[in-house]
């Protein structure tokens, strides 16, 4: 006869010593944890629940502006600056660590200011604001110290004898770019007005209101919008026609026009990875591509509605995002331009900025219906909704080159910093909280396709004026597909198919005649 | 332009429609298009290589692993078939795959690290050829045979003359809680040998039960059940349970469960302390009751020979079934790893015991007799049954199995009833109350060896006790998600629409007005005027009859000939209540009466209906 029973050693299972952490033993076998399923559940919804607890997006707000603010100038080699442009013609450039103005330029432009971009130079201090008249007809590129605080580096701040060209030290100065000196940490050091952070309110005024432009043009026509290359000395304005202009000259290098169209052109953008690419949207329902190597427009779709912005996606060449009239964005791919590859639907107002995350994958639109909306690329749904009460129309959005806030420009004079992702800490983590973080988003998005978790995580609150128009348009939407439906039931069968909704968006595809 | 056109690569092809000819397989090289004529998108090899060796390192592959078992690779679910979104589909399909390749790891672990830490299974091997029997082996044979550690698990504690005793553990095997029917009530560590509380409560005691620890126990007093805590002070009086006789606690939905005389069934929510429901069973006062440790569903067993199971979701059992002729009087459910709560066993007053299995209630999986009038069970945490009755135990080993009745080890208490019987989790120890006290005995090889400490400590201390007890709440599980089926949570739905209403529901586009008002929760008043029947018959004619989908109907036609919109608005209006267009209908139906038995008086010849010419004069 043999006997075995369990017989457990107090040796393994107590800590050795009082300082040692309690000894663990697991077994995985599923019959020893009962409720697997339901305990995870109860877990991801408490965990879709605290997300929705700390969720405050709102990070803060620049003001300064005396007017709306109607266009951002983000420079896209700096962490921390922006520009805004007014509607009285004032441009301020903002740093976001600071939360402070470094300059305002309180007359850059007669009217309303059109666009605003930075120009392509390795080094901040060497980098200019470009901005352009929607009323004046004039282009200005200014440059001052007072962009790039903090240099103090006579060498690194105006450069050696080989100019800006690329070069190792230029990188090295391109690599800590955006730390200098807006860390907030070397504040008070004295230095020669212009350069110093220490400026006060007075003096960087004066030093603004004295502020010559580098370079102006002038055109006959007012400016809508204005993109610069991505790293040539070129950049591309739309008035009726597009223009491509040297910073060196001052009559336009080219302009590009589809045939003979002169309708008014909003907004144009330069490829980010094919840099010679341009596409352009117009009040004349089209998006349309141009090459500047071969100075000509290549093609172009008409659309149902009339865009107001577009931007190029930075990591996947091809894919152009457009915010239309009609509430909606639209992503195309461009080897296919006869429909889009994703609508996205979700704002209630004509979308009037947007811009793409640094990584591709998300971007954030603003809208006329006060509020700004951020997305998946895959997903046609709003990941997120931001409003507030004081924000009004939002004309321009965009995302810091971190992706870390979202910047949005509104009617009401702020330019306001919003997280991008709304829950998210800014402060220093421990690992361990960061482990937390993570395991609760996995299991929220594990079992955010069921019940109430997916009620939690998705339910917005949002303005009641954007509420009631949500109703009212799903409404109108129902009544108009009821309409279609009666109607195809008392055609002839087969006489009038439904139309596939992303076909609908497209109403021709055009191609240059002789372009290639 | 088209440097960016190329740079991109090719769109994603499209699946070809006519699959009629064989393709070509594209060449290994990669990044070089293949052109597939003029018209025809080229495709980017690289693509398609790419993407089968994208899932897993190849080094994770079956074939590569030391095992090299070339198990079949890990399908997702044909469920997930069923959904039609597509990006929803792939998701859950990956989740669903790694949740499979997560159980395979995980049995893995158990099978490398815990099955060597376990010293195999346990138990007593005896030489059956010499005429050895496992039954025959007396406790004290095994204190002999076994370490001295393990010898002095087995112990008696006399107490005589307080009546007979039930008993409980906690979730850990740590501590016992003893409740005699007479009012003594103690909870110890009976492993350390410390007393925690002792009491004589002096009014009769039905049941004891652990909460969530050791910290926390619930008596079923004479009258109302109590809460006390680890040093026995009462804490509450829980008023609402009148006359209790059964108790559970489902720990991780924090509800207790009781049972009293009146054949209530009350779920009380001890986080919150309030009442969750209760439930009627119209079964009368229970002999037996328990949990399903892995569904939560409450079994009770009656005096008509019924075991019902219950949840606080619905108001009628679940399941419903004859189980003995004559009163249930003890149930157990098998919590260990082949069951997982799928078997349970019942005994009753006929005298047998009966297994069954939960996927299919109709019949009993094994029924055998025993003479020993049992009285109550317990499941161990390897599956043991041990059938407690008039002077002893007897403990049966694989039952859902075998087929002999022969016993694994009795343990006889001679001239006691076992009252309550109960394994220690985590140990080979049966403790059984009796009217003489309580007897803590061994049963090799019964108890789960290997605990998991984030699941139940044997080797708790304060310190994650507390923290246990925190995240625990954190996660209570709400009592609507009690199910029979356990994993129905998370589960694709079955394409089929199921109900009626789910078969005949049409869009909401194709709804009319009406319903689409019903839809968004707005109250419809009135909606038929004043006269019902007529509305009904209109809708009726129009060939839609979209209305009456929804609405309910006031009477049944039971009787033939009474049918009719007319006449039953005839009926319902008030005799002596005279208006004109009731005197008008009155007269088309007598008018339609007439008409018919005209009708009928020809057909059977009574009237001979003039022909020719002077017809037309009637």
């Amino acid at each position: 006869m043999k006997i075995k029973m369990i017989s457990r050693s107090l040796d393994d299972h107590l800590p050795s010593s009082s300082t040692d952490p309690h000894p663990i033993q697991r077994n995985l076998a599923p019959h020893l944890h009962p409720f697997a399923k339901p305990r995870e559940y109860t877990r991801a919804l408490t965990a879709a629940k605290m997300d929705r607890m700390f969720a405050k997006p709102f990070v803060g707000a620049l003001g300064g502006h005396q007017d709306g603010v109607y266009v951002l100038g983000k420079d896209p080699r700096r962490v921390a600056v922006v520009a805004g442009g007014g509607g009285d013609g004032e441009v301020i450039v903002h740093s976001l660590a600071l939360r402070r103005p470094l300059l305002k330029i309180p007359n850059a432009h007669r009217g309303m200011v059109g666009g605003l971009c930075w120009s392509a130079e390795a080094r901040d201090g060497k980098r200019g604001l470009i901005s352009c008249g929607k009323l004046d007809g004039t282009i200005k590129i200014w440059r001052s110290e007072a962009f790039a605080p903090g240099i103090r580096d006579k060498e690194v701040f105006e450069g050696n004898e080989f100019g800006s060209g690329a070069g190792e030290s230029s990188q090295a100065v391109l690599d800590t770019a955006g730390a200098i000196g807006e860390s907030g940490f070397d504040m008070d050091f004295e230095e020669e007005a212009g350069g110093g952070l220490s400026l006060d309110a007075a003096k960087r005024d004066l030093l603004g209101k004295n502020l010559e432009p580098s370079m102006t043009y002038t055109s006959k026509n007012g400016f809508n919008g204005i993109d610069h290359h991505r790293t040539d000395p070129l950049f591309a304005t739309a008035s009726n026609t597009v223009q491509v202009w040297d910073e060196g000259r001052t009559a336009p290098v080219s302009t590009l026009a589809f045939g003979s169209s002169l309708e008014t052109v909003t907004g144009v953008r330069f490829n980010q990875s094919e840099t010679s690419v341009l596409a352009s949207v117009g009040s004349d329902r089209t998006l349309c591509l141009y090459d500047i190597r071969t100075g000509k427009a290549e093609r172009r779709i008409v659309m149902q509605f009339r865009s107001n912005c577009l931007s190029w996606c930075p990591t996947l060449p091809t894919v152009l995002l457009l915010g239309s009239e009609d509430h909606n964005l639209y992503t195309f791919d461009i080897r296919n331009l006869n429909s889009p590859s994703q609508i996205y639907k979700g704002h209630v107002g004509g979308v009037m900025g947007c811009d793409w995350s640094p990584t591709g994958e998300e971007f954030v639109s603003g809208s006329y219906d006060r509020t700004i909306r951020l997305w998946n690329r895959d997903a046609g749904k709003s990941r997120d909704v931001y409003h507030t009460k004081r924000m009004q129309r939002v004309f321009d959005v965009t995302f810091t080159p971190t992706a870390d806030f979202v910047l949005s420009a509104s009617d009401d004079g702020n330019v306001r910093i919003w997280k991008s992702n709304a829950s998210a800490k800014i402060a220093p983590m421990s690992t361990r909280e960061r482990q937390a973080i993570e395991y609760r988003q996995k299991l929220v998005d594990k079992w955010s396709s069921s019940g109430d978790v997916r009620a939690v995580k998705e339910r917005r609150h949002v303005p009641a004026s954007v509420h009631n128009t949500v109703t009212l348009k799903r409404d109108m939407i129902e009544a108009q597909k009821v309409k279609e439906d009666r109607r195809r039931k008392h055609t002839r069968a087969g006489k009038e198919k439904p139309k596939a909704e992303r076909k609908k968006a497209v109403i021709a595809e055009q191609k240059e005649a002789g372009g290639s | 332009m088209d440097a960016l056109l190329a740079s991109a690569g090719p769109l994603k092809q499209r699946k070809s429609r006519n699959s009629g000819a064989p393709k070509k397989r594209a060449p290994d090289h990669s990044h070089k298009s293949v052109s597939r004529g003029t018209d025809k998108e080229s495709i980017d090899p690289s693509l398609h290589s790419i993407l089968p060796k994208t899932r897993l390192p190849s080094s994770y592959h079956e074939s590569n692993l030391a095992t090299g078992s070339s198990s079949a690779p890990i399908k997702p679910d044909a469920s997930v078939g069923r959904i039609s979104d597509k990006k929803l589909r792939a998701k859950i399909a990956r989740q669903d795959v790694s949740a499979k390749q997560a159980k395979v790891q995980r049995d893995e672990v158990n099978e490398w690290l815990n099955a060597p830490l376990a010293g195999g299974t346990g138990g007593i091997e005896v030489d059956e050829e010499m005429g050895e029997r496992t039954w025959r082996v007396r406790q004290e044979e095994i204190v002999q045979e076994v370490g001295v550690a393990s010898g002095s698990k087995k112990f008696d504690l006399k107490m005589e003359g307080l009546g007979s005793y039930k008993l409980n553990y906690t979730r850990n095997g740590r501590h016992l809680a003893i409740a005699s029917a007479h009012g003594h009530v103690a909870t110890f560590d009976w492993q350390a040998g410390r007393l925690h509380s002792e009491m004589q409560l002096k009014e009769s005691v039905r049941d004891i039960k652990f909460l969530q620890s050791e910290s926390m126990y619930a008596v079923a007093q004479k009258k109302y059940v109590y809460i006390y805590d680890l040093n026995g002070v009462e804490l509450h009086k829980l008023k609402q349970h009148i006359d209790p006789t059964h108790m559970e606690f489902l720990p991780y939905h924090y509800l207790l469960t009781t049972v009293g005389h009146a054949g209530y069934l009350k779920y009380h929510d001890t986080t919150t302390g309030t009442m969750l429901t209760q439930i009627p069973t119209h079964l009368g006062s229970p002999h037996s009751m328990a949990q399903n440790s892995h569904s939560g569903i409450i079994h009770l067993g009656h005096a008509n020979g019924t075991m019902t199971l219950w949840s606080p979701n619905m108001t009628t059992p679940h399941v419903k079934l004859l189980a003995h002729r004559g009163p249930v009087t003890g149930i157990a459910v098998d919590p260990s790893e082949n069951s997982a709560g799928r078997y349970t066993a019942t005994c009753g007053m006929d005298g047998t015991v009966k297994l069954w299995d939960g996927r299919m209630w109709g019949k009993e999986v094994r029924t055998w007799g025993m003479r020993n009038a049992s009285s109550s069970l317990a499941y161990s945490g390897r599956g043991m049954l041990a059938v407690g009755g008039k002077s002893g135990v007897s403990v049966f080993r694989d039952v859902e199995k075998s087929s002999s009745t022969a016993p694994y080890l009795t343990l006889p208490l001679p001239g006691l009833i076992a009252s309550g019987i109960a394994f220690c989790p985590f140990d080979d120890i049966l403790a059984v109350g009796h009217g003489k006290g309580i007897s803590s005995l061994l049963v090799p090889g019964s108890g789960e060896a290997n605990f998991d400490s984030a699941e139940a400590d044997v080797y708790e201390s304060y310190s994650r006790r507390r923290e246990r007890e925190v995240r625990s709440v954190l996660e209570k599980i709400r009592p609507e998600l009690i199910t029979l089926d356990t994993d129905f949570l998370g589960k694709v739905r079955e394409d089929k629409p199921q109900t009626f209403e789910e078969r005949e529901a049409r869009s909401y586009r194709q709804l009319n007005r009406m319903e689409r008002l019903r839809a968004q929760g707005e109250e419809v008043d009135g909606e038929g005027g004043g006269v019902n029947g007529e509305g009904g018959e209109e809708d009726d004619e129009d060939g839609e009859g979209g209305e009456d989908g929804g609405r309910k109907e006031k009477e049944k036609r039971k009787m033939r000939g009474k049918g009719g919109s007319m006449k039953r608005y005839l009926r319902k209006k008030k005799k002596n209540v005279i208006d004109p267009s009731l005197l008008a209908m009155r007269a088309k139906v007598a008018a339609q009466r007439q008409a018919v038995d005209t009708q009928r008086k020809i057909a059977s010849g009574d009237i001979v209906k003039e022909t020719g010419a002077l017809a037309r004069f009637g």
